[in-house]
């Protein structure tokens, strides 16, 4: 399934968002099962399945993450987790150190520092996004590291907010 | 009144919308674009969710009810919407202890509970239908016949407690349109008053339940953009706060001394100062104490506040997520609604506006605002309001999955995404000539699937003998609009497409409700049979009168063949309601239903061109011949733990 394709778009990883959910909203508003009670079952069925498809688009599109994935996808490179195994042993280093630094403001309950981690996660989020969108727009092969890169971020900030709400 | 027959079969069939609440019940309609409650002769229009069962057998619902409590404490059924689409075990089950639960015999039997009330035996299902017949029958006093429903409930309900709702429903007799969320429902209340754009929190604290959905609006469209809240949280628990508190100035400070109607009438004052301290600083109570004595407790506002403040705290954590799975600061809205009795407490406002850092929205009662939405979007899906303008697209309330190996759940679909959904997952066997697969699919977010809420469990069978890890198991999941699952799996990999189709139940399967509906209806199966011949033909006049529309406006899509075809079927399904017969009405509706597949589709490929804007028609236009079913048209799952 090429997400970019059921919301007519097209496929760029600095997607418009405000325009992809627009979309999805005036596609949602044609084909949303509401719109179609007391049709024929066949109907509703179809209608039921791209409801479906849309909303699905939609969060693929929506998530950083599993866009890339698509796009790499339309490319034809596997974006499988599997694939990226060689990651940069610096990432890897530096991301294990991050995660030690969310184990101590979980055992020092120390929720500024916690809010200054994620701060400077997020911040380094942003640089990460503007990186991947320059490797699309180059060689969507090179946009596989830094999709790793990506990932680690994104956990690293899950991880955070769900210690955030542990804290308070 | 008593002269006239208020049902009318033969009036115009009117939408309604419920609020099924756990305290209070209310049923409302649209009338001149407006909606409007349904008020008892007092001009109040909640029904207490109080059903009290007599020594003859007959059921007694709502203010009546209430004064037989303190009398039978064991007979008559409060807040039995806790109890809905729980199963006997569970522990929050065991809070409420007035009732006389009965054990149950095997773990099949425990997963719904049942109490004895006089003579028999009742589920929560049964309970909840008999206010909902109570609610039909108010409405069919002003309406005089009552058509579909749509019945609300909590946004933080999961699968079991849907299911269980909707068997009420449709116990009570009631055509269910759609189970809507009751956040979703207020806003759609007061969206449509005052039609602003936004980005609004609809914070729900009501009897038993609390619940916080962040939504936007957007030209008509509510998107639901997170949800949360606990199901077990509300006003009834500053109710026991305080009883308990009584209860010791009474002298049953040991629990073992305290009768039902003791308790009740500890209950009973606690929540009738609850309520008074809404408006007054101080409020005095007098009960009688152990012993024939007689207590006065002073109540003031303050001690009030300090003891329900850990109960409305317990709301933080859950607002807090909620606007974190939106990704918004409390400065990014545009507003707060309040929904529920228990915000009227000033102690709860005060604890809204210093969460959200504004004045909540109050100018709909509170009470009030769950059941005139739900009115609304009942209006809108008996296609009697204007369909085009407003549209909601809720969320899945709680994360999906499934147990795999090591008892850990994995995620399939994860909170917050919008509904409908799907998704597909591929497993494959462990063992050689494995023939059989289990699959248990659960609900929540914890991280063992024994931690959370298990909705099916079923196994699938047939499988070709083959080797260890060469069998492809591919199953399919998906959440309709009423957030209810349906899961349906296959083997794909030696080309034998085994199809099986799993409802997860909470406990009563669809003969059980059968046999509940045969129970329910005075003459039975002759009744039964009557109303589904009534049910079809309600079905069919609906198809018939889409098909005409579809006519009208896309009959350029069909060839002179398929045009002349279509009308012949459309004749046979009109002859075929003449019949006294269900057969020759289901058989003409499918042959229909063959015959405006293709077209169908042509017909989809138009509105999403429409709704696109005219662009890419020709990419968009699909043929017909490939739409194979929801299956065909869900992704791969490709994301990973």
């Amino acid at each position: 399934m090429n997400p970019f394709k059921i919301l007519e778009l097209e496929p760029r990883f600095d997607l418009d968002l405000d325009a992809a959910e627009h979309r999805h909203r005036e596609l949602s508003r044609a084909l949303h099962p509401d719109r179609f009670v007391g049709r024929p079952a066949s109907e509703r069925r179809l209608a039921l399945s791209r409801a479906i498809e849309v909303n699905e688009a939609w969060r693929t599109l929506r998530d950083p993450v599993r866009r890339a994935e698509a796009l790499l996808n339309l490319h034809g490179i596997d974006s499988g987790e599997t694939s990226s195994a060689k990651a940069d042993p610096e990432l890897l280093m530096e991301m294990m150190e991050q995660r030690e630094a969310l184990a101590e403001t979980r055992a020092s309950k120390d929720l500024p520092r916690l809010r200054d981690l994620s701060a400077t996660m997020r911040d380094r989020q942003a640089r990460v996004l503007d990186a991947l969108t320059k490797a699309f727009s180059h060689d969507p092969q090179t946009a596989l590291p830094v999709l790793a890169e990506l990932r680690y971020v994104r956990r690293f900030l899950e991880e955070a907010s769900a210690l955030e709400d542990e804290l308070l | 009144m008593s002269l006239i027959d208020i049902f009318d079969p033969k009036a115009a069939p009117k939408p309604i919308g419920i609020d099924l609440g756990t305290t209070n019940s209310i049923v409302a309609y649209v009338v001149d674009g407006q909606p409007r409650c349904v008020a008892d002769c007092d001009g109040d229009p909640r029904l207490p969710s109080v059903v009290h069962y007599g020594e003859h057998g007959q059921i007694i619902v709502g203010k009546e009810a209430i004064m037989l409590a303190p009398t039978h404490p064991r007979d008559t059924i409060a807040s039995v919407k806790r109890f809905v689409g729980r199963g006997a075990d569970d522990a929050e089950t065991k809070l409420l202890g007035t009732y006389r639960f009965v054990a149950s015999e095997d773990e099949t039997d425990a997963k719904v509970i049942k109490m004895r009330v006089r003579d028999r035996i009742v589920n929560p299902v049964e309970v909840s239908a008999e206010i909902l017949k109570q609610l039909k029958k108010n409405a069919e006093g002003v309406l005089r016949n009552v058509g579909g429903a749509v019945i609300t409930v909590p946004a933080y309900f999961d699968d079991a407690q849907r299911q269980a709702t909707k068997d009420a429903g449709r116990l009570a007799g009631l055509e269910v349109l759609r189970l809507l969320n009751e956040p979703t429902a207020a806003a759609l209340a007061y969206g449509l008053d005052g039609n602003k754009n936004g980005t609004f929190a609809v914070y729900d604290l009501g009897g038993g339940t609390f619940d916080i959905t962040i939504l936007r609006l957007d030209d008509g469209v509510f998107q639901v953009r997170s949800t949360g809240g606990n199901s077990a949280l509300g006003g009834d628990d500053m109710d026991r706060a305080m009883a308990s508190v009584l209860l010791s100035e009474m002298g049953f400070d040991d629990p073992s001394e305290r009768t039902p109607e003791i308790v009740r009438l500890a209950m009973d004052a606690a929540r009738q100062t609850k309520h008074a301290l809404t408006d007054q600083d101080v409020v005095d109570v007098e009960l009688p104490a152990k012993g024939g004595a007689t207590v006065c407790k002073r109540f003031t506002r303050e001690a009030f506040d300090a003891l329900i403040m850990p109960i409305v705290e317990q709301t933080g954590p859950a607002c807090r997520r909620a606007l974190r799975d939106a990704e918004l600061t409390p400065e990014a809205l545009d507003g707060v609604i309040l929904v529920g009795g228990s915000t009227r407490i000033p102690a709860v406002r005060s604890f809204v506006q210093q969460m959200f850092g504004k004045e909540p929205l109050g100018n709909i009662d509170p009470d009030q605002v769950v059941a005139l939405g739900a009115a609304v979007q009942a209006d809108l899906l008996a296609g009697e309001g204007n369909a085009d303008d407003v549209l909601l697209l809720d969320v899945l309330p709680l994360s999906l999955g499934i147990e795999t190996m090591g008892g850990v759940a994995e995620k399939i679909l994860p909170r917050n995404t919008t509904i409908p959904a799907g998704a597909k997952q591929t497993f494959t066997t462990y063992a050689d000539n494995q023939t059989g697969f289990e699959i248990h699919v659960v609900q929540g977010e914890r991280e063992l699937a024994s931690d959370c809420r298990s909705l099916a469990r079923f196994t699938l069978r047939g499988i070709p003998p083959m080797p260890a890890g060469l069998a492809r198991l591919e199953v399919t999941f998906h959440v309709d609009a009423d957030g209810l699952l349906h899961v349906s799996a296959r083997e794909i990999k030696t080309g034998i497409e085994q199809q099986v189709e799993v409802k997860p139940s909470y406990g009563l399967d669809e003969d059980q409700i059968e046999d509940m509906l045969l129970d329910a209806l005075d003459h039975g199966e002759e009744d039964l049979a009557a109303r589904r011949l009534a049910e079809q033909r309600v079905e069919a006049q609906r198809i018939l009168m889409a098909t005409r529309q579809g006519l009208d406006a896309d009959g350029d899509l069909l060839n002179v063949v398929e045009h002349a075809h279509v009308l012949t079927a459309i004749d046979a399904l009109e002859a075929s309601l003449k019949a006294d017969k269900v057969a020759p009405i289901e058989s003409a509706v499918a042959h229909l239903d063959m015959l405006t597949k293709a077209w169908a589709g042509r017909r989809m490929d138009r509105a999403i061109a429409k709704a696109i804007g005219g662009k890419g028609v020709e990419d968009v236009a699909r043929s017909v011949e490939n739409a194979g079913g929801i299956e065909a048209h869900l992704g791969q799952q490709t994301e990973k733990g």
